[in-house]
Protein backbone atom coordinates (compact mmCIF):
# COMPACT_ATOMS: atom_id res chain seq x y z
CA UNK A 1 0.00 0.00 0.00
CA UNK A 2 2.79 2.42 1.05
CA UNK A 3 4.56 2.22 -2.61
CA UNK A 4 1.04 2.54 -3.77
CA UNK A 5 1.05 5.98 -2.32
CA UNK A 6 4.65 6.91 -3.29
CA UNK A 7 3.88 5.51 -6.90
CA UNK A 8 0.46 7.97 -7.18
CA UNK A 9 2.41 11.33 -5.30
CA UNK A 10 5.70 10.51 -7.79
CA UNK A 11 3.29 9.99 -11.33
CA UNK A 12 1.48 13.34 -9.81
CA UNK A 13 4.36 15.11 -9.36
CA UNK A 14 5.36 14.23 -12.92
CA UNK A 15 2.43 15.04 -14.88
CA UNK A 16 2.14 18.17 -12.81
CA UNK A 17 5.62 19.86 -13.42
CA UNK A 18 5.31 18.64 -16.83
CA UNK A 19 2.12 20.76 -17.33
CA UNK A 20 3.93 23.17 -15.96
CA UNK A 21 7.15 22.95 -18.68
CA UNK A 22 4.81 23.15 -21.26
CA UNK A 23 2.65 26.02 -19.94
CA UNK A 24 5.19 28.64 -18.37
CA UNK A 25 6.05 31.54 -20.05
CA UNK A 26 9.13 32.68 -17.97
CA UNK A 27 11.60 29.99 -18.96
CA UNK A 28 13.68 29.90 -15.71
CA UNK A 29 10.20 28.58 -14.10
CA UNK A 30 9.82 26.09 -16.77
CA UNK A 31 13.61 24.69 -16.06
CA UNK A 32 12.72 24.62 -12.46
CA UNK A 33 9.51 22.61 -13.18
CA UNK A 34 11.72 19.96 -15.55
CA UNK A 35 13.55 19.69 -12.24
CA UNK A 36 10.27 18.27 -10.48
CA UNK A 37 9.70 16.07 -13.51
CA UNK A 38 12.84 14.95 -13.18
CA UNK A 39 13.04 13.85 -9.50
CA UNK A 40 9.43 12.70 -9.47
CA UNK A 41 10.40 10.45 -12.62
CA UNK A 42 13.47 9.75 -10.16
CA UNK A 43 11.49 8.12 -7.67
CA UNK A 44 9.58 6.11 -10.23
CA UNK A 45 12.92 4.22 -11.37
CA UNK A 46 13.52 3.90 -7.61
CA UNK A 47 10.15 2.12 -7.05
CA UNK A 48 10.61 0.12 -10.07
CA UNK A 49 14.12 -1.52 -8.39
CA UNK A 50 16.29 0.75 -10.96
CA UNK A 51 18.26 2.50 -8.14
CA UNK A 52 21.35 2.82 -10.17
CA UNK A 53 19.44 4.74 -12.52
CA UNK A 54 17.62 6.54 -9.96
CA UNK A 55 20.78 8.13 -9.02
CA UNK A 56 21.59 9.24 -12.44
CA UNK A 57 18.81 10.55 -13.05
CA UNK A 58 19.24 12.82 -10.42
CA UNK A 59 22.88 13.35 -10.29
CA UNK A 60 23.18 13.88 -14.68
CA UNK A 61 19.78 14.78 -15.64
CA UNK A 62 18.72 16.82 -12.92
CA UNK A 63 22.23 18.22 -11.75
CA UNK A 64 24.65 18.61 -14.81
CA UNK A 65 21.70 18.91 -18.11
CA UNK A 66 19.15 21.23 -16.41
CA UNK A 67 22.21 23.21 -14.87
CA UNK A 68 23.55 23.54 -18.54
CA UNK A 69 20.03 24.95 -19.21
CA UNK A 70 19.57 27.40 -16.62
CA UNK A 71 23.45 28.79 -17.41
CA UNK A 72 21.95 29.32 -21.08
CA UNK A 73 18.70 31.14 -19.79
CA UNK A 74 21.21 33.51 -17.62
CA UNK A 75 23.11 34.35 -20.50
CA UNK A 76 20.66 34.92 -22.67
CA UNK A 77 18.53 36.89 -20.30
CA UNK A 78 14.91 37.51 -20.04
CA UNK A 79 14.99 39.68 -23.56
CA UNK A 80 11.32 39.87 -24.92
CA UNK A 81 11.94 40.44 -28.60
CA UNK A 82 14.52 37.17 -28.73
CA UNK A 83 11.57 34.78 -27.24
CA UNK A 84 9.06 34.20 -29.55
CA UNK A 85 5.61 33.58 -28.11
CA UNK A 86 3.98 30.47 -27.86
CA UNK A 87 1.24 28.79 -30.52
CA UNK A 88 -2.28 30.03 -28.62
CA UNK A 89 -3.81 31.59 -31.04
CA UNK A 90 -6.23 30.97 -34.15
CA UNK A 91 -4.72 27.51 -35.10
CA UNK A 92 -4.12 25.93 -30.97
CA UNK A 93 -6.71 23.60 -32.17
CA UNK A 94 -4.35 21.80 -34.80
CA UNK A 95 -1.62 20.79 -31.75
CA UNK A 96 -4.84 20.48 -29.59
CA UNK A 97 -6.39 17.99 -31.95
CA UNK A 98 -3.16 16.19 -32.86
CA UNK A 99 -2.10 14.96 -29.40
CA UNK A 100 -5.18 14.37 -28.51
CA UNK A 101 -6.25 11.68 -30.85
CA UNK A 102 -2.67 10.15 -30.66
CA UNK A 103 -3.24 10.05 -26.99
CA UNK A 104 -7.02 8.28 -27.52
CA UNK A 105 -5.19 5.69 -29.83
CA UNK A 106 -2.63 5.17 -27.32
CA UNK A 107 -5.05 4.50 -24.44
CA UNK A 108 -7.35 2.39 -26.35
CA UNK A 109 -4.21 0.32 -27.47
CA UNK A 110 -2.93 0.28 -23.59
CA UNK A 111 -6.54 -1.09 -22.50
CA UNK A 112 -7.09 -3.60 -25.11
CA UNK A 113 -3.32 -4.80 -24.73
CA UNK A 114 -3.10 -8.84 -24.46
CA UNK A 115 0.31 -8.63 -23.19
CA UNK A 116 0.39 -11.70 -20.20
CA UNK A 117 0.61 -10.12 -16.70
CA UNK A 118 0.56 -6.70 -17.22
CA UNK A 119 -2.11 -6.07 -14.91
CA UNK A 120 -1.01 -8.13 -12.35
CA UNK A 121 1.09 -6.70 -9.74
CA UNK A 122 4.97 -7.10 -10.02
CA UNK A 123 6.77 -10.40 -9.01
CA UNK A 124 9.54 -9.90 -6.60
CA UNK A 125 12.54 -8.99 -8.39
CA UNK A 126 15.82 -9.99 -8.36
CA UNK A 127 18.73 -7.84 -8.09
CA UNK A 128 18.45 -5.96 -11.72
CA UNK A 129 19.62 -2.51 -10.37
CA UNK A 130 22.30 -2.69 -8.55
CA UNK A 131 25.34 -0.83 -9.76
CA UNK A 132 27.10 -4.72 -9.78
CA UNK A 133 24.00 -5.62 -12.36
CA UNK A 134 24.11 -2.86 -13.97
CA UNK A 135 28.00 -2.82 -14.70
CA UNK A 136 27.75 -6.80 -15.72
CA UNK A 137 25.57 -6.22 -18.32
CA UNK A 138 27.15 -3.23 -19.95
CA UNK A 139 30.52 -4.53 -20.28
CA UNK A 140 29.48 -8.20 -20.94
CA UNK A 141 26.75 -8.36 -22.87
CA UNK A 142 26.64 -4.73 -25.09
CA UNK A 143 29.91 -3.53 -24.79
CA UNK A 144 29.78 -2.11 -28.12
CA UNK A 145 26.45 0.14 -27.06
CA UNK A 146 29.19 0.77 -23.98
CA UNK A 147 32.09 1.79 -26.92
CA UNK A 148 28.98 3.64 -29.04
CA UNK A 149 28.19 6.31 -26.21
CA UNK A 150 31.59 7.48 -25.59
CA UNK A 151 31.79 8.10 -29.41
CA UNK A 152 28.54 10.00 -29.24
CA UNK A 153 29.58 12.00 -26.52
CA UNK A 154 32.90 12.70 -28.34
CA UNK A 155 30.99 13.96 -31.04
CA UNK A 156 28.12 16.34 -29.48
CA UNK A 157 31.16 17.43 -27.87
CA UNK A 158 33.83 18.58 -31.31
CA UNK A 159 30.22 20.09 -32.38
CA UNK A 160 29.60 22.02 -29.89
CA UNK A 161 33.37 23.26 -30.48
CA UNK A 162 32.81 23.83 -33.76
CA UNK A 163 29.21 25.83 -33.58
CA UNK A 164 30.93 27.87 -30.71
CA UNK A 165 33.96 28.55 -33.24
CA UNK A 166 31.56 29.24 -36.02
CA UNK A 167 29.26 32.18 -33.96
CA UNK A 168 32.62 33.93 -32.94
CA UNK A 169 33.57 33.89 -36.56
CA UNK A 170 30.24 35.06 -37.51
CA UNK A 171 30.23 37.93 -34.95
CA UNK A 172 33.57 39.04 -36.25
CA UNK A 173 32.85 39.47 -39.38
CA UNK A 174 29.61 41.61 -39.05
CA UNK B 1 -1.67 -4.20 -3.42
CA UNK B 2 1.25 -3.50 -5.72
CA UNK B 3 1.83 -1.21 -8.81
CA UNK B 4 1.76 -3.16 -12.52
CA UNK B 5 3.48 -2.32 -15.50
CA UNK B 6 -0.24 -0.43 -16.38
CA UNK B 7 0.73 2.33 -14.70
CA UNK B 8 4.07 2.74 -15.61
CA UNK B 9 2.87 2.93 -19.44
CA UNK B 10 0.36 5.21 -18.45
CA UNK B 11 2.38 7.37 -16.45
CA UNK B 12 4.83 6.96 -19.65
CA UNK B 13 2.35 8.31 -22.28
CA UNK B 14 1.15 11.10 -20.18
CA UNK B 15 4.60 12.16 -19.70
CA UNK B 16 5.16 11.75 -23.99
CA UNK B 17 1.68 13.22 -24.95
CA UNK B 18 2.72 16.75 -22.69
CA UNK B 19 6.18 16.57 -24.17
CA UNK B 20 4.59 16.51 -27.71
CA UNK B 21 2.13 19.04 -27.07
CA UNK B 22 5.00 21.28 -25.84
CA UNK B 23 7.27 20.87 -28.83
CA UNK B 24 3.73 21.49 -31.38
CA UNK B 25 3.09 24.95 -29.00
CA UNK B 26 6.31 26.33 -28.21
CA UNK B 27 8.32 29.12 -30.73
CA UNK B 28 10.83 29.37 -28.39
CA UNK B 29 13.85 27.54 -29.49
CA UNK B 30 15.14 27.14 -25.53
CA UNK B 31 11.43 25.64 -24.04
CA UNK B 32 11.17 23.47 -27.40
CA UNK B 33 14.18 21.51 -25.90
CA UNK B 34 12.41 21.34 -22.21
CA UNK B 35 9.48 19.50 -24.20
CA UNK B 36 12.04 17.24 -25.61
CA UNK B 37 13.22 16.48 -22.78
CA UNK B 38 10.05 15.30 -21.18
CA UNK B 39 9.39 12.72 -24.56
CA UNK B 40 12.99 11.63 -23.57
CA UNK B 41 11.94 11.16 -19.84
CA UNK B 42 8.23 9.42 -20.96
CA UNK B 43 10.16 7.04 -23.13
CA UNK B 44 12.18 5.88 -20.08
CA UNK B 45 9.92 5.54 -17.86
CA UNK B 46 8.44 2.80 -20.11
CA UNK B 47 11.77 1.35 -20.38
CA UNK B 48 12.29 0.99 -16.94
CA UNK B 49 8.57 -0.75 -15.97
CA UNK B 50 9.35 -3.08 -18.83
CA UNK B 51 12.79 -3.90 -17.29
CA UNK B 52 10.80 -4.34 -13.75
CA UNK B 53 7.88 -6.21 -15.55
CA UNK B 54 10.16 -8.78 -17.01
CA UNK B 55 12.75 -8.96 -14.51
CA UNK B 56 15.67 -8.08 -16.71
CA UNK B 57 18.80 -5.20 -16.66
CA UNK B 58 19.02 -4.55 -20.37
CA UNK B 59 15.97 -2.04 -20.21
CA UNK B 60 18.08 -0.08 -17.53
CA UNK B 61 20.81 -0.60 -19.74
CA UNK B 62 18.87 1.25 -22.57
CA UNK B 63 17.61 4.36 -20.27
CA UNK B 64 21.49 5.01 -19.63
CA UNK B 65 21.98 4.97 -23.25
CA UNK B 66 19.03 7.27 -23.81
CA UNK B 67 19.91 9.72 -20.98
CA UNK B 68 23.84 9.27 -23.01
CA UNK B 69 21.62 10.39 -26.41
CA UNK B 70 20.20 13.02 -24.39
CA UNK B 71 23.11 14.89 -22.67
CA UNK B 72 24.97 15.18 -26.42
CA UNK B 73 21.17 16.69 -27.88
CA UNK B 74 21.40 19.25 -24.88
CA UNK B 75 24.95 20.15 -25.70
CA UNK B 76 24.21 20.47 -29.78
CA UNK B 77 21.04 22.74 -29.20
CA UNK B 78 21.99 24.96 -26.49
CA UNK B 79 25.36 25.08 -28.41
CA UNK B 80 22.76 26.19 -31.52
CA UNK B 81 20.74 28.31 -29.47
CA UNK B 82 23.76 30.33 -28.68
CA UNK B 83 25.38 30.15 -32.07
CA UNK B 84 21.88 31.46 -33.52
CA UNK B 85 21.49 34.49 -30.22
CA UNK B 86 25.19 36.02 -31.07
CA UNK B 87 23.97 36.84 -34.75
CA UNK B 88 21.52 38.81 -33.24
CA UNK B 89 17.96 36.59 -34.63
CA UNK B 90 15.28 35.79 -32.85
CA UNK B 91 15.29 32.54 -31.53
CA UNK B 92 11.82 31.60 -32.97
CA UNK B 93 12.00 28.47 -35.12
CA UNK B 94 9.04 29.89 -37.44
CA UNK B 95 11.93 32.27 -38.43
CA UNK B 96 14.59 29.77 -38.82
CA UNK B 97 13.02 27.67 -41.64
CA UNK B 98 16.20 28.26 -43.75
CA UNK B 99 18.99 25.24 -42.59
CA UNK B 100 21.87 28.38 -44.00
CA UNK B 101 24.39 30.24 -42.03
Amino acid sequence: MAERIAFAIAAAGALGSALGVITLRNPFKAAVALIGTLVSVALLFLLAAAPFVAAIQVIVYAGAIVVLFLFVIAYLGEDPPLMGPDRTGRWAFVPATGVGVAAVIGLVALLRSSLPGMRARFAEASDIGSPRAIGEAFVDRHALIFEATSLVLLIAALGAVLLARRAVLGERGR
Amino acid sequence: MGISLMYYLLVSGGLFALGLAGVLIRRNMLLLLLAVELMLNGANVALIGFSRHWDVTDGQIFALVVMVVAAAEVVIGLGLIVAVYRQRIVLDVDELDQLKG
